[in-house]
Parts: C-alpha cells; sequence; structure tokens
C-alpha cells in the first residue's frame, strides 16, 4: 500500500492559509457560489473566504462538487 | 455583529459586505444579500408553497420529488464506496433524506433570497441530508479514532539526505505541536485531518455539530501553524522540499 504523501499530509492538518468562511456560512452561500462559478463569474470577489473553506473542509467540499455536478448537468441537458 | 461595510456590485443586484469577526481570524464573508430580482420559476414556486389548499399541496409534492432527485443523485455518486449497503437500503437513505430536506426547506422558506434559482437553493439541502446520512452510515459501529495513528506511514524523503532531515525536522515539530493542543483541540484534528473520520461523524459522536468542530479544527490549525513558525519553519517552507 502507498504511503500518504507528506505534503497531502501536511497540507490536511495545517489548512488553508488564507481566512475562510465557517461551514454554515458556506453552506448559506453555496448555491449562489454554484451558480456564478457555472457562469464563469468573480466567485472570489462576490464569496471571499469560501473557496479556502472548501479546501479546507472535506463535508462541504464533497457537497460542493455535488451541487455543482448536478445543476451543470441540468444546465447541459 | 457588522464592523464595516463595503458595497460590492454583482449581477443586477447589490451584496453588502460585512466584516465579521468569524472563528478566530478576521474574515471577510458577504452579509445576508440583498434580494435579488427573483427569476419567474422562483417566483412560481415561492408563490405556491406560501398558497393554501390544493395549490400548496400540489406544490409541497413537487418540492418533495424534486429533493428525492437530489438525494438519489448524492446516493449515486457515493455508491461505489458503500458496497456494503444494498440497493433498497440506498433507495430507504435517499427517501429519509428527502423527508428532512423537505422539513428544512419549508421551515427556511423565508431565508431564500434569489441568489440563485429557487431549484439550486432546495437542492443543497438535499444533497446535505443525504450525504451526512450516507457518512454515518458508512462508519456506523465502527470504532472514531482520535490519537495518531500513522505518523510512521507518511512518505518523507526527498532529492538528497538534506531534503530528508528537513522533512524529518519538520514532521517532529508537527508532531510536538498536536501535542501542545488542548485535548479537545488535538482529538479534532487527529480524528479529522489525520485519520479521516468524517466531521458529521465526529459530531454525532461528541454530540457537537460541524459548525462547531470545524471552529475547533481552525483554532488548532491555526496553533499548530503558529508553533511551527515560532520553531523556525516559516510558512513558504511548509509543502516544500527544504532545499
Amino acid at each position: 500500500m502507498r504511503r500518504p504523501d507528506l505534503k497531502q499530509s501536511l497540507g490536511r492538518l495545517l489548512g488553508p492559509l488564507e481566512s475562510e468562511v465557517g461551514c454554515d456560512e458556506c453552506f448559506d452561500q453555496l448555491d449562489g457560489y454554484v451558480e456564478l462559478e457555472l457562469a464563469g463569474g468573480d466567485t472570489e470577489a462576490v464569496y471571499p473566504g469560501l473557496r479556502p473553506h472548501l479546501e479546507g473542509c472535506p463535508a462541504c467540499r464533497e457537497e460542493h462538487e455535488s451541487l455543482r455536478a448536478l445543476v451543470g448537468g441540468e444546465q447541459a441537458l | 455583529m457588522a464592523v464595516a461595510q463595503l458595497k460590492k456590485t454583482r449581477g443586477a443586484g447589490t451584496v453588502v459586505f460585512a466584516a465579521v469577526k468569524s472563528h478566530a481570524n478576521l474574515s471577510l464573508v458577504p452579509a445576508q444579500p440583498v434580494s435579488e430580482p427573483l427569476d419567474n420559476e422562483s417566483r412560481t414556486w415561492l408563490r405556491e408553497l406560501r398558497s393554501v389548499g390544493a395549490t400548496h399541496d400540489a406544490a409541497v409534492a413537487r418540492l418533495h420529488l424534486l429533493l428525492l432527485r437530489a438525494a438519489r443523485f448524492e446516493v449515486a455518486r457515493r455508491r461505489p464506496t458503500l458496497p456494503h449497503l444494498r440497493g433498497n437500503e440506498l433507495d430507504d437513505i435517499a427517501l429519509e433524506a428527502a423527508n428532512d430536506a423537505l422539513v428544512s426547506v419549508l421551515a427556511k422558506l423565508e431565508d431564500f433570497r434569489g441568489a440563485s434559482r429557487f431549484t439550486t437553493w432546495v437542492y443543497k439541502f438535499a444533497l446535505l441530508e443525504a450525504a451526512v446520512k450516507l457518512r454515518k452510515r458508512a462508519w456506523q459501529g465502527r470504532e472514531v479514532p482520535i490519537e495518531p495513528e500513522s505518523w510512521s506511514l507518511f512518505e518523507t524523503g526527498g532529492p538528497g539526505p538534506a531534503q530528508e532531515v528537513f522533512q524529518q525536522e519538520l514532521l517532529g515539530a508537527v508532531q510536538d505541536g498536536i501535542t501542545r493542543l488542548t485535548p479537545h483541540q488535538r482529538h479534532v484534528l487527529v480524528a479529522l485531518a489525520l485519520n479521516g473520520v468524517p466531521i458529521d461523524v465526529l459530531a454525532e459522536r461528541l454530540e457537537s455539530t460541524r459548525g462547531a468542530l470545524y471552529k475547533s479544527l481552525h483554532d488548532a490549525r491555526r496553533a499548530l501553524r503558529t508553533y511551527l513558525e515560532e520553531q523556525g519553519f516559516d510558512a513558504s517552507t511548509w509543502f516544500e522540499d527544504g532545499r
């Protein structure tokens, strides 16, 4: 079995270096963030701190990926 | 709560930003956006869900179908990671997630501000409910490890002996820094960031919430980063080879 990569492991331990929102704020903003992201808008400016949170929180990241896939798939139809 | 306010144009509407004290860092996060002009479909959803009688009941039934579709989408995405669950168990989880999401959506209907289409807003409730239930189901009956188990398994080593030594020193400082955290911070950091325990599973075991545990994780990470800097490990070297 391959051993965990040190850099990846340190990344999970030390978390994002930028300011981030919390899980509750992330949930509140996620729908607007995803639609803006799919439209190619400036998510960094409109939702500051949300991308770093998605990098630091696996659960919120998974839910972001699911919402993006679901809504993106609908838009592609 | 608001310390300062900035205005930022977003589409046709305006978002008011408030500088708030979030966790230990001062984070700029959008305050509740000013209501956006709603699209026709979202307006219809709100009007019918706020009505009474047959129109309301029909809208609730359609909403439930929408939520069930989103919950099944999430279950299907995670199915490969849950080989021990049978199809009917997964169907039950999706239905339960849709039911719980329906309750949440109806309770929070007045919180919808139109930052997205109504359907996108409701989907996130169903995805959250399904994801949380599936994470808990996957860890049902399993012990949650809160102590470091795998330091020796970390892949260290670089192009040469100097890099190997640097990584070993950094790893040693990380381990030392973790022992200096409060017991709660250490348990949360180790369980979530080292041992891969899902945050919802740990929240259930500790009778806490995702938001509260993430704040503890955030505080632990910040304390650990501060310790590494105090030990002479500049942030720019954490993810480098130490050359």
